[in-house]
């Protein structure tokens, strides 16, 4: 059988053809859920964080001042942290707030969840 | 009208980066050669699906500075770029990366292939079958005048799909379709404002937006965007899940193909316009241009005398017979959530063995680019373009022997 056997019944069904995927659905279950920890995080706890999430792979020794950039986050991962953040710490990063500055290291992105957070 | 068959010495099956450095090093050792290319332009990833960085073509290295990791056709090729974009190399987080641009690209492959007297280039035609003939290769091809024939005594895959593993039905191996790396789908926009940093990360926020609002679909979280160098262009790139189920992903498939591409259009083109509404940083953009096909970083991949893995990656394992050095980290895209990298031990560079580019038991078959034998993790490093220089380079020499 073809991997691509399915596409006779994917393409009469519009739900299958194009299900929401994992993020889609990562993002409904944020909007309904009030109960996040609401709890700023310190910047180490934010590295073990970052990888228990696999937004990020940071060695365990990563410092609270390591460039985040370079330790691979891009504008895609950005958009995972976004939900993330939401998901765990109740906070909406807006697009403002995504600047360079505030997403350069664990220390400066813990700022920003806490300054959210008040 | 019958054709009469075609004869030479080395044909090389694809003009992407493997097929055009394969077949300019073969008629440059004084074979006989023929390169058969399915598009208008040479370049493949390069220029059809407008992969705009060629990746692999430096080591890693904590000090700054970008350092050739192969000489000969990778740093021939990467100075030729440079000399047409006045682009020079960019570090991104770890890795050096030089910023190519497709329309140049599909030129300097034009002119390095016209400079070869020994070489015919065959644009616009599709290889239809491979059987042996004696000791060497009959090739079956057609374009709009009818079916050809041509006879070589080598013959060099440099087609990324193994199309000719595909045509004898074995020799290859192809990962489950939910662990293939995902297709790219990159495309050209026309936008009057710099791409800088903060715009890029101000866009990732308002796509989150966007989509949490319902305004865009969950797939507009796969883009990325970059400057192309040039006044007012830049590359969005969007990392397509391939398929709904995952495991009905098939990189070979034309109709698969032809959903995603049109999927990926469709998101695209609804992103592009909800930014230029919405953000004054987008504000005039529209796309100029499309692919002529999605970026596939994963098909077949061909079974040769060794099999590189990605633990020979993780320690930089070198070999007696190595003929290029890999030296990007393995870039998995197994999900449109962005590329996790792995990268070796001390940053060490990987040798490629000779062995990889020989498929086990074909006599006078040559492998060359993202589809010579490795594993699944190896080739989350070798499939980049700086690598496959190097890789075609390689084959195309052998072949010619």
């Amino acid at each position: 059988m073809s991997p691509c056997s399915g596409w006779k019944q994917s393409f009469e069904n519009p739900r299958l053809r194009f299900p929401l995927d994992e993020t889609m659905s990562c993002i409904a279950i944020s909007a309904r859920m009030d109960s996040s920890k609401q709890i700023s995080p310190d910047p180490t706890e934010l590295i073990d964080w970052l990888n228990a999430e696999g937004l990020l792979e940071l060695d365990w020794d990563f410092p609270e001042d390591g460039d985040l950039f370079s330790a691979g986050l891009d504008s895609m991962a950005v958009m995972q942290l976004v939900v993330a953040v939401e998901d765990e710490y109740g906070v909406e990063l807006t697009p403002d707030d995504l600047t360079r500055k505030n997403l350069a290291t664990p220390k400066t992105l813990a700022a920003l969840i806490a300054a959210k957070t008040s | 009208m019958k054709p009469d068959v075609l004869r030479c010495d080395v044909a090389v099956i694809g003009g992407g980066s493997a097929g055009i450095a394969a077949a300019v090093t073969a008629a440059r050792t004084g074979a006989r050669t023929v390169l058969i290319e399915r598009h208008g332009f040479l370049g493949g990833m390069g220029t059809a699906s407008l992969v705009h960085s060629f990746c692999g073509l430096y080591l890693l290295r904590d000090e700054p500075g970008a350092v050739f990791a192969n000489p000969g056709f990778a740093t021939e090729i990467a100075n030729l770029m440079m000399e047409s974009t006045g682009i020079g190399p960019l570090r991104s987080g770890r890795v050096d990366v030089l910023p190519q641009h497709p329309v140049e690209f599909a030129l300097i492959a034009d002119r390095l292939v016209k400079a070869e007297h020994m070489l015919e280039v065959r644009l616009h035609s599709e290889v239809t079958g491979v059987t042996r003939d004696g000791d060497g290769w009959l090739i079956r091809f057609n374009d709009r005048s009818g079916n050809h024939s041509l006879a070589a005594a080598s013959l060099v895959d440099a087609s990324g799909d193994a199309v000719i593993a595909g045509f004898m039905g074995e020799g290859f191996a192809i990962a489950p379709a939910a662990r293939l790396q995902r297709p790219a789908y990159v495309l050209g926009v026309r936008s009057l404002s710099e791409m800088s940093d903060d715009v890029r990360l101000r866009a990732s926020g308002l796509l989150v937006e966007a989509v949490r609002s319902g305004e865009l679909p969950a797939d507009a979280l796969g883009f990325s965007f970059r400057a192309s160098g040039r006044p007012g262009e830049i590359f969005a790139s969007l990392d397509l899940s391939g398929a709904a189920p995952a495991d009905d992903f098939d990189p070979l498939d034309a109709g698969c193909l032809s959903r995603l591409e049109m999927r990926g259009r469709e998101i695209a083109s609804q992103t592009i316009r909800w930014l230029a509404a919405r953000d004054d940083a987008w504000r005039g953009s529209y796309i100029s241009h499309w692919p002529v096909r999605a970026g596939i970083r994963e098909s077949r991949r061909w079974i040769g005398e060794y099999v590189l893995t990605g633990e020979d990656l993780l320690e930089g394992r070198r070999f007696d017979d190595e003929i290029a050095l890999a030296t990007w980290p393995m870039e998995f895209r197994e999900n449109p959530r962005g590329p996790k990298l792995r990268f070796p031990h001390e940053s060490r560079p990987c040798g490629i063995p000779m062995r990889c580019l020989k498929p086990l038991g074909f006599e006078r078959l040559f492998v060359a680019g993202r589809c010579i034998s490795a594993d699944h993790d190896a080739q989350a490093s070798i499939r980049v373009m700086g690598t496959c220089f190097a890789t075609g380079e390689a084959a195309g020499r052998a072949a010619a022997c």
